[in-house]
Formats: C-alpha cells, structure tokens, sequence
C-alpha cells in the first residue's frame, strides 16, 4: 500500500512539476502556452545532447536546461505572445503553432539534416539518457522498496516549488506578478512595468518547463513528440487547482497523482489515465473556477 | 444590385459547381483522396458553427467525428467478407474470434462479456442512424450541463479536450469490442439499395461533394435565421443576451448539437471512403488541425473555413509527395498558422470579404450617382 501511494505522490510531482512553469503564465499572464509541452521536450534534450557532447550529467543539465528553455521562452513572448495578450484563445492557437514549429526544429535538426549534416542527439529517433548511478536502485523506508529516481524528482519539485513559492510570495518582482494576476490595468497604473515583468514571468514558466524535461529525460524515451501530452496534463491540473492559485496546483497535482496512481494499481495504465480526465471533467463542471479560486474582482 | 450577400451565394454556388466538376479532370486515386479532403471541409463548418458562430471552442471537435464514424464502421464490419468466415452463419468480426476466450460460441450475442452491443449493427441503417443520433445525444446532454452552469470559453475547450481523451482511452481499452488500437479495419461497403459505394469511384465521390454542398447551404441558411443572429449577439456578449431576455444556454446546447451533428455526418462518411475507423480520430492533435482549418480559412465564414481545410489538406498531400519535404511542410503549417493568427485573424474569407467591400465600394458612388441623375430626371417630369 504504501508503494502504491508512493509511486501515487511521484506521479503528482511529475504533474506538478511540468504544471507549475503553467501555473505561472496561464494563471499570471493569461496566455495559454500550447508549446509548453515542447519546453519540457527541449529541457529533455538539453540532457540528452549535454551529455553527449559535453560529458557532463544530469545534474548539470538542470541549470543549463533552465537557462537555454528561459531564453526561448523569452524569445516566444517577444515575437509572437506579446501581441496577443487578452486574446486568451489565440494563444492557445499561435502556440500550438510554435509548438510544431519547436517539433520539427528538433526533428529536423534545425533544417540541417537536409543539407545532409546530422547531429548526434537529435533527429526523429529515440534517445535515452543514463542516470548517474546513486540515483539508480531502490531505498528501503519504513519496509517499503522505493525508487531512487522517483524519490529525486520529488525532492528536485519540493525545491522547485518552494522557490517558485518563494519567488511569487516573497520578492518584489513576486509581488509585481501578483498585482498583474489580479489587475493588469491598475498594476501598470501603479507604476509596474506591465511588459518587462510578463516578459520575464515568461521566461520563468518556460525554464521550470526545462527543469521538468531534464527530469522527465531519466525515466522517459525523448523524442520530438514527447510535450503533447504533457501540457494537456499541465493545463488540466492548474484549471482544476484554480486559474492563478500555486497552492491549486499542488494539491490538485496531488490529487490526480494518487487517483491515478491507485486506479493505475487496481486495474491499468490507461483506465487510471481515463478515471483522471473523468475527475477532473466533473470538477471543472462542478466548480468551474476550480478548487482554489483566487478570489479577484 | 451587387450586395455582398449575393455575391456570397454566387461564390458559394461557384464552389459547389468546382467541386462538382472535379471528376472530369481527375483519376480515381485523386478523387478518392479529394473526397476524403471534402469531409474534412464539412469538419472546417462543424468548427466555423461552434467557434465562430456561437464562441463555443470545441476543442473535442473528434469525439463527435469519431463517434459518427464508429457507429458506421460496426455495421460495415459486419458487413464485410472477412466478418463471415469465422465459423459461423452470422456474422463476427474477425478481431472477436482472435481474442475469444476457448470454448466461447461463435455468435455476436455471447463470443465476449460486451459483444451483444453489435448486434443491433447488422443492419446499416441502424449505424447510419446511430452515427447521427449519438453526437447529437453527447453535445446534447453535455451542451445542458456546461452551458446551463454559464461554464464559458477556455473551460469549456477544456472540458472537451479532457472528454474527447477519456473516450478515446476508454475505446482503447475497451480493446475485445472496439479493437482497440488498431481500430476497425477492413470494411465493407456502404449499399444503398443494391448499389455499392466502392471508395474509388465517381459515385462515392458524388456522394459525398453531393453531401457537403447540401450541409454547407444549410448551415449557411441556418445562421442568417433568427436564431442564427440571436446566437451571434450571444457570442458577442452573453450577459446582454441573457436581460434580453433569451434563453442562452437553449441556443448554445442547439448550436453546439448542430454542430456535432454535422461532425458525426463527417466521421459517417469518412468511413464510407477510407475504410477504417481507428482511435487517431480522437487524438488530441486531430482535434486542433480542424481548428487550425478552420483558423486558416476563417472562422467566421462557413465557407472560408470549409475551403480552408479542403486546401490546407491538398497542398499537403501536393507537397508530401517530395520525398524529405513532408516533415518541412509539418514546420511550415506550423509558421503559416502563429502568422494567420497574428496577422489576419479573421483568415482567408477575411480577406476575401475585405476585398469584396472594396470592390463594392468603388461601384457604390457610380450607383448612388445614377439614382440621382435619375431622381433628378424624374422631378423633371414632373
């Protein structure tokens, strides 16, 4: 029992971790990111080809992949995000477009493969990435087998999380997120400087996003299409959290994981997967503005 | 005089005769091919209904197709040669018999615990009936719940997208009555009366450019109704429709049925033509492309949208035919949709409309001149 809700928590921190980088622009800016997924996918590559061209291992990845999915989350909200601000479907539309365009960029190896260059690491193919060898194997707690790489990924999105927390609650450029979630208007006539700092939030949802791919790399296939269902996962976690709310998250992260995690125990993979979108249909029926509703006006 | 309405019409009827013509200048591969692209056109109007006409995005839109093409595809499995030599005088699909439990009978009633659902499927009618009545039934039923709890944009996309998954995992693991992953392959042909709708012949084809000429004027002629305009005016602003005093969710549940409808007649058809039904219907991605279509031709025009997927699907399959270039033109799909939705939002019919206004336009002063002259001529008389 206790490795089924267990296997249940590290499958909510995988939830939680891709969902937190949407908590922040879909609950803060408003703009559904359909590339999401493929931020997760790029981080994911990050690992892969740092490891093949640099040496280096997953832990390192974690920083890079950050950095590297921050500057393209920054380069997105600069070119095609900005101007659809308060067009709350069009995003969800122009980056679905930018996620095909993110696919195919890996698969394509940048349009070099037709020039017959190939890079090692990238293309259509899968790819895997080997876990350093303390994160391999089990732990014995309290009489239960539990994996060393499920534990780590719980621990990296307690860290996460807790930053990401301690960035929105605690910080000035937090506080300035804040007052943009609950009135764009008044925030800019407050003297925030509306564009800079959903630029940034941006950036900030995209590099979690990376995070989540390097974490994903150790226990995942990566391929090009890996994002897909990963930000349909995401999205449906903050709606049933509460647009805006972190705390949402994490609890309906927590939620989905164990359902899934027990049902996926009782019976299979994919009626767990199936019993999860029926929850959350019903919750989003029941209460629409999810189950933390940031009380705004 | 030169409205745009009519000029809307005579582009509509140059249309229908367009795609009446095709046959005369293709070979039976193309047209095959050409009337698949036409059932996803009739899904580009299923799209314009919901989204532009109603503010409904469905992003669930294949759960209807899937349903109107699995209901088909049961009768046409039965009725297919390889389901009437598994060792029995009724008919079985082949897939039961692969996974039947040893010693079950061979008989539709009890080969598995779920098979009794087929039975009523031996006759085709009853599919087709069902590939109508089962959309309808879903966004019926759904249309109530979310419409009448005042649930409204993204949440509603969400709801769907969520429900369109669930039903394609449920079909998957329902793998002993729906096979599953593989779904429903090696069909037979769809009969009317003693005819055969063999897939690669003008017939078929006329079926269906016969079908979506008559969906594409009924839907036109449905959103100039009143209804039609009061739907508008809800997608414009729900609340003021609602002091107006309309029944707002009654007019969403009904535009969003119609649309299903209209889906499940696609999904229906699609069958007819390409001879399988299968759970790709209802991924995610499926569900997205015909909003894409609907995007790219504009979503606000049944028309636009129509011809949008209609063309976006040919020039694939065009350009897929270079060999290397099929991946490149998955990336340039995705570039010309971020553009169409930055720059011209209201898609190709946008433009078509703009330029149709100013075209208009410049007859218009020749015009109002003449009524002058005229008016002026008459006073004479007088």
């Amino acid at each position: 029992m206790l490795e089924v809700l267990f296997i249940g928590l590290s499958l909510g921190s995988i939830l939680l971790l891709v969902a937190l980088g949407l908590a922040i622009t879909y609950g803060a800016m408003g703009v559904i990111n359909m590339a999401h997924g493929e931020m997760v996918m790029v981080g994911a590559y990050v690992t892969v080809l740092s490891g093949l061209w640099l040496g280096t291992n997953i832990f390192v990845a974690i920083p890079l992949a950050f950095i590297v999915t921050a500057l393209l989350g920054l380069l997105i909200e600069r070119v095609v995000v900005r101007k659809l601000y308060g067009r709350l479907l069009d995003t969800l539309l122009a980056t679905w477009g930018i996620a095909i365009l993110i696919q195919q960029a890996v698969r394509l190896e940048f349009g070099l493969s037709f020039l017959g260059i190939h890079i090692q690491g990238l293309g259509p193919g899968l790819q895997n990435v080997s876990v350093p060898e303390i994160l391999q194997g089990t732990l014995r707690i309290a009489g239960a087998d539990i994996n060393r790489y499920r534990a780590f990924i719980i621990v990296v999105t307690a860290i996460l999380a807790l930053a990401t927390w301690f960035v929105i609650y605690r910080t000035v450029a937090g506080t300035q997120v804040r007052a943009i979630i609950r009135n764009p208007k008044m925030a800019a006539a407050c003297g925030i400087d509306v564009t800079r700092v959903n630029a940034l939030t941006f950036a900030f949802g995209s590099g979690l996003a990376g995070v989540a791919g390097v974490m994903m790399s150790g226990f995942k296939t990566v391929f090009p299409d890996m994002g897909t269902p990963m930000v349909v996962d995401g999205f449906l976690v903050v709606v049933m959290g509460g647009v805006g709310s972190l705390l949402g998250s994490v609890f309906s992260a927590g939620i989905l994981g164990e359902i899934n995690g027990l049902v996926a125990a009782a019976t299979n993979d994919i009626l767990a997967r199936a019993v999860v979108f029926g929850v959350v249909i019903a919750i989003i029926v029941l209460k629409p503005k999810g189950l933390f509703a940031l009380k705004g006006r | 005089m030169l409205s745009r309405r009519r000029i809307d019409w005579v582009i509509y009827a140059a249309f229908i005769v367009l795609i009446m013509v095709f046959p005369l200048i293709m070979d039976s591969f193309w047209l095959n091919r050409l009337a698949k692209y036409l059932v996803f056109g009739m899904l580009g109007i299923a799209v314009a209904l919901s989204w532009g006409y109603a503010g409904i995005l469905n992003l669930g839109q294949g759960l209807f197709f899937g349903a109107g093409a699995y209901m088909l595809a049961m009768s046409l499995k039965l009725a297919s040669t390889t389901s009437l030599q598994q060792g029995s005088d009724k008919p079985v699909p082949d897939f039961m018999l692969w996974n039947a439990e040893p010693g079950a009978k061979t008989e539709l009633c009890c080969i598995n615990k779920a098979s009794f659902l087929w039975l009523p499927f031996q006759s085709q009618w009853f599919g087709v009936a069902m590939a109508l009545v089962l959309p309808v039934l879903i966004a019926f039923v759904l249309g109530s719940i979310v419409f009448r709890k005042r649930i409204s944009g993204v949440f509603v996309s969400i709801i769907t997208l969520a429900l369109v998954l669930l039903v394609r995992l449920i079909m998957i693991d329902a793998q002993p009555v729906t096979n599953g992953f593989n779904g429903l392959t090696d069909l037979g042909w769809f009969k009317l009366g003693e005819f055969e709708f063999d897939p690669y012949v003008v017939p078929t084809y006329y079926l269906i450019a016969i079908s979506l000429s008559v969906v594409l004027v009924l839907a036109r002629l449905l959103v100039e109704t009143r209804a039609g305009v009061i739907l508008q005016a809800i997608r414009d602003d729900q609340n003021r429709a609602r002091y107006l005093g309309f029944d707002v969710p009654a007019y969403q549940t009904f535009f969003f049925a119609v649309s299903a409808l209209i889906a499940g007649f696609a999904g229906m058809l699609y069958v007819i033509v390409s001879e399988f039904a299968s759970p790709t219907f209802m991924d995610l991605s499926f569900s997205i492309t015909m909003v894409v279509w609907a995007a790219v031709g504009g979503r606000a025009s049944i028309l636009g949208a129509c011809i949008g997927a209609i063309l976006i699907n040919m020039i694939s399959a065009t350009v897929s035919e270079t060999e290397g270039f099929a991946e490149a033109w998955k990336a340039i799909i995705g570039l010309v949709f971020v553009l169409v939705v930055l720059y011209l939002p209201r898609g190709i019919a946008g433009l078509a409309h703009d330029l149709i206004d100013r075209f208009v336009a410049r007859r218009t002063p020749d015009r109002t001149r003449a009524l002058r002259v005229n008016g002026a001529s008459s006073q004479l008389a007088e």
